[in-house]
């Protein structure tokens, strides 16, 4: 157990939608702080940043991933890495809204966990003029999902580290909560820790 | 001669008809018939054994030949290894020392031009070939991944050093060599101090479906890296440059892209060519062979569907049976496989399974006849009910004489340790006995069990008497050497023969008779054992003959008295004239021992009598009996003994003549249901020694006999009346 006293938390998120929707632009404002206008298509970058998240002091790890990825299988692979999931679509695009739907049934496929830290972002919310998807629709399928919904700009960089924080926020309380002794969820898990920890 | 007719019989276009005609017109006579018939006979044997021997020695061959090629197999496999191996490492050679760059275009320019000139199956070899080369001399390298080389469809895409990261953070861990395949990722470690031509540990191979690369944006100490996503790992490696970077990344893409391509393809393809099979079959039919591959195909997959599964296994299955002693499995297999109606189709599968098939019926025929094969190291403690199973097998498969054959080979081998058993010990009689029984009970049982193995067989019922023959045969030769010797008394000898004749006669209850076949083994040997006693019998009467003194005998008490009387069987009332007191007897010492000793002797002879010993039996009884007439004759005839003598001398005549002769000749009678002429003769010869009133009279002073052939004159005495008998006339 030396290394989680060294080394800060890592929480991985991953961002996924559909191409173009702005997940890289997401990506970039959050670490970078600066907002590209070209598109160019990610294939799967990965990124990793030093926060402090409620005066805490933690990793992320975030996987920005192809939108124009025709494979859902390979898809796959990235999802199971994930500890939480940006679900990103455009307010301006309503078939990145209707494919949100895909993705979330998706990652509830590979990670077999109906609470896995998740939030459905609508962005490029700075392009209102443009909206194709109303607010209403999204916060009602958030609902059903049991999910935050957040509308932002990469451009703006309006709630571009809510969004991250949140999900950390979530990802970490759910290490937690896995990690609490005689959880209903996950109980095989802690107890497993349980153990490690007194073999250590 | 023997020649010549083996040049012919072995020629191609021998006839039987006309060859024998043609012998039995040149042989004269029977005689020379029968020489001919015996020559052709054993040329039969000879060759039938030739036959066998071959048989054997090509089964043995075939073993040694099977074993042969499996182990050349083991050799090649080896051989090839080392030759993929010298191959990869001058591959290695090449590369290192020619620039990449020319080595590559070589290798491109080689292809394109055999993309021009070759068809496309060669091109795909030569392509296949190429792979393997890349695949090997790619592996050659890395420990402990041999068996990667033998996945057919393997191909290198990518390879090339990386230093893994710490994913969490970021300090370098430890040196790699990354290998992408068409279908995985293999990582192996750099080997810290490397010996031999390995450079790196083979750690893992990981699924081209089941791992996701990731670009890692540079950041702080991490730079030029990627990510690997193999769930649950995520492992962070580093290039060594950018470029690298972007190598892999796209190598990577390709890999999957060219996976998933070739997957769904292939999807297709399943639909199409359900769809499309019937339409190419029936085109085949109308235009057969317009492609000899396809029109192979179209011909024979269907045939081959048709077989049924257990047909195309048949082969290993019979193996199988074989070797684990299952042999009426396997004739069952046969049987099914036998009655399944082989296609008249030419199909090459076909004829290679039909004809695979009759190799393992004929393998398990040998494997059977082995079963029964006699051999010094193979125990007959299971007898012949060891030998049922394969008998009733060989016979199902037809294989009847051969396995009669064998049958009863074994069955002599069992006779014979059987045999060796008995042990020679204590009186002749109790061994023949002993022996006699083992042998004739042994043969009850196995012509009891050859008959029930080999039933409604006639061909096989006469081989079994020929072999009961035979090892009779072998039997009387035995006893012959072991039993008939000149000091074997002939009470003896006919104690056995009579044991062994009775015991012979328990095969007829099988329906074998044996008796006459043994009977006419033995009738040499008794003709001269009984010549034997005849001559010893004869050399008795002549030694006591020198010692007979004419006087009546004390036979010690009455219960001695009684006991001769008895023995000889004579009536008690007609002996009553020659009893005089508790135990004298009116007989000289002579008559009475040779009454004894003849009446023995003609129970042997009776014993033994057989319609072919007759004659020998009737001379032997005649000149013993006649040497001792002759004896008293001379003694009667004699002028140095006086008329009491005389007197007494023909009272013993007279016993012999009235009383024993015919004892004799009535059991002789009773015994062969026919009277014996010889001894009729002797009676009448003899007659003249009786007294004129015909019975022995009162032991007194007999008066001088009433006939008298030509009064001796004394001068010329002692000369011998002239007789017909040498011996007694060599005896004075
Ligand atoms: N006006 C506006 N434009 C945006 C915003 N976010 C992204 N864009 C633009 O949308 C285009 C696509 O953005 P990306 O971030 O590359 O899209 P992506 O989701 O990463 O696309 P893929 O990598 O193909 O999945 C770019 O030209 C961005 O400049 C936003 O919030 N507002
Ligand atoms: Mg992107």
């Amino acid at each position: 157990m030396k290394k989680p006293n060294t080394q800060p938390a890592l929480h991985k998120v991953i961002m996924v939608g559909s191409g173009g929707v702005g997940k890289s632009a997401l990506t970039l404002q959050f670490m970078y702080d600066e907002f590209v206008e070209d598109y160019e298509p990610t294939k799967a970058d990965s990124y990793r940043k030093r926060v402090v998240l409620d005066g805490e002091e933690v990793q992320i790890d975030i996987l920005d991933t192809a939108g124009q990825e025709d494979y859902a299988a390979i898809r796959d692979n990235y999802f199971r890495s994930g500890e939480g999931f940006l679900c990103v679509f455009s307010i301006t695009e309503d078939d990145s809204f209707q494919a949100t739907q895909e993705f979330r049934d998706q990652i509830l496929r590979v990670k077999n966990d109906e609470n896995i830290p998740f939030l459905l972002v609508g962005n490029k919310s700075d392009l209102d003029e443009k909206r194709k998807v109303s607010v209403f629709e999204s916060c009602s399928r958030a609902a059903t999902w049991g999910v935050p919904y957040v509308e932002t700009s990469a451009k703006t960089r309006s709630n571009v580290d809510k969004v991250f924080y949140d999900l950390m926020r979530e990802i970490r309380s759910r290490k937690i909560e896995d990690n609490k002794p005689g959880n209903s969820r996950g109980k095989d898990k802690s107890k497993r820790k349980k153990l490690k920890c007194v073999i250590l | 001669m023997a020649d010549i007719a083996d040049l012919k019989i072995g020629s191609s276009d021998f006839n039987p008809d006309k060859y024998v005609r043609e012998l039995s017109q040149r042989c004269v006579g029977g005689q020379e018939l029968q020489q001919q018939y015996q020559k052709i006979q054993s040329l039969g044997e000879d060759t039938s054994a030739q036959l066998k021997r071959n048989v054997y020695q090509n089964y043995t061959q075939f073993i040694e030949t099977a074993k042969e090629i499996s182990h050349l197999e083991s050799e090649m496999y080896q051989l090839s290894h080392l030759l993929t191996e010298q191959r990869s490492l001058l591959a290695a050679l090449a590369s290192t020392s020619l620039l990449g760059g020319t080595n590559a275009g070589a290798a491109t320019g080689g292809e394109s031009s055999t993309d021009v000139t070759a068809e496309p199956e060669k091109q795909f070899q030569i392509e296949d070939e190429e792979r393997r080369r890349k695949l090997t001399a790619a592996l050659e390298k890395v420990e402990g991944c041999v068996d990667l080389i033998e996945s057919p469809a393997r191909s290198v895409i990518h390879e090339g050093d990386l230093l893994e990261l710490d994913p969490t953070e970021g300090t370098a861990m430890q040196r790699m060599h990354a290998f992408l395949f068409n279908d995985g990722l293999l990582l192996a470690p750099w080997i810290p101090n490397r010996r031999g031509p390995a450079r790196y540990k083979f750690q893992t191979l990981i699924e081209l479906g089941s791992f996701a690369a990731v670009n890692v944006r540079d950041m702080g100490s991490v730079k030029t890296a990627f990510k690997l996503l193999a769930f649950p790992d995520t492992r962070l490696f580093q290039c060594t440059s950018n470029q690298s970077k972007k190598e892999w990344l796209e190598k990577f893409e390709a890999a999957k892209k060219a996976a998933l391509a070739q997957e769904q393809p292939k999807r297709q393809e399943s639909v199409a060519t359900s769809e499309t099979s019937p339409v190419r079959s029936s085109s085949v039919d109308s235009s057969s062979g317009m492609n000899p591959f396809e029109d192979n195909c179209a011909v024979s997959s269907p045939d081959i569907a048709e077989l049924p599964e257990w047909l195309l296994e048949l082969p290993e299955d019979l193996d199988v049976c074989i070797a684990q002693r299952h042999f009426e499995d396997a004739y069952a297999l046969l049987q099914k496989a036998n009655q399944f109606t082989f296609p008249t189709s030419k199909d090459p599968q076909l004829l290679d399974i039909r004809r695979k098939v009759d190799g393992r019926g004929r393998a398990l025929i040998e494997v059977l006849m082995k079963e029964l094969e006699v051999s010094p190291d193979k125990s007959l403690q299971g007898g012949l009910r060891a030998a049922r199973r394969a008998v009733r097998l060989l016979n199902q498969l037809g294989r009847s004489s051969q396995a009669c054959d064998l049958f009863l080979k074994l069955c002599s081998s069992i006779l014979k340790a059987q045999l060796r058993r008995v042990k020679r010990e204590g009186a002749t009689v109790v061994y023949v006995k002993h022996l006699g029984g083992i042998f004739f009970s042994n043969m009850m049982d196995m012509a009891s069990e050859f008959l029930r193995a080999f039933p409604n067989s006639p061909s096989c019922a006469s081989a079994l008497v020929v072999w009961a023959g035979s090892e009779l045969t072998h039997l009387t030769s035995h006893l012959v050497k072991q039993v008939f010797m000149p000091q074997s008394p002939i009470s003896t000898l006919s104690e056995c023969v009579v044991t062994i004749r009775t015991q012979c006669d328990q095969l007829t209850s099988l329906g074998i008779d044996l008796r006459y076949q043994l009977d006419g083994l033995l009738r040499s040997p008794l003709q001269r054992a009984l010549s034997d006693a005849r001559d010893k019998a004869v050399e008795a009467v002549k030694l006591r003959a020198v010692e007979d003194k004419w006087r009546p005998t004390n036979l010690g008490n009455k219960d001695a008295l009684t006991k001769f009387v008895m023995e000889t069987g004579l009536s008690p009332n007609h002996m009553q004239k020659y009893v005089q007191g508790e135990s004298w007897i009116v007989l000289s010492a002579s008559t009475v021992a040779f009454t004894r000793q003849y009446l023995s002797l003609l129970e042997d002879c009776l014993r033994l009598c057989t319609t072919e010993l007759a004659h020998t039996v009737d001379q032997v009884l005649t000149d013993v009996f006649g040497a001792q007439l002759s004896h008293v004759e001379v003694n009667l005839q004699s002028d140095k003994l006086g008329n009491p003598e005389k007197s007494f001398i023909q009272k013993n005549a007279a016993f012999l003549l009235s009383e024993l002769l015919p004892l004799v000749t009535k059991t002789y009678q009773e015994r062969l249901n026919n009277p014996c002429q010889t001894l009729e003769v002797l009676k009448t010869k003899f007659s003249w020694m009786k007294p004129a009133d015909g019975d022995g009279g009162e032991p007194s002073p007999a008066p001088a006999p009433a006939k008298r052939p030509t009064p001796l004159p004394r001068t010329t005495a002692p000369r011998p009346a002239p007789t017909k008998y040498s011996t007694v006339t060599e005896y004075i």
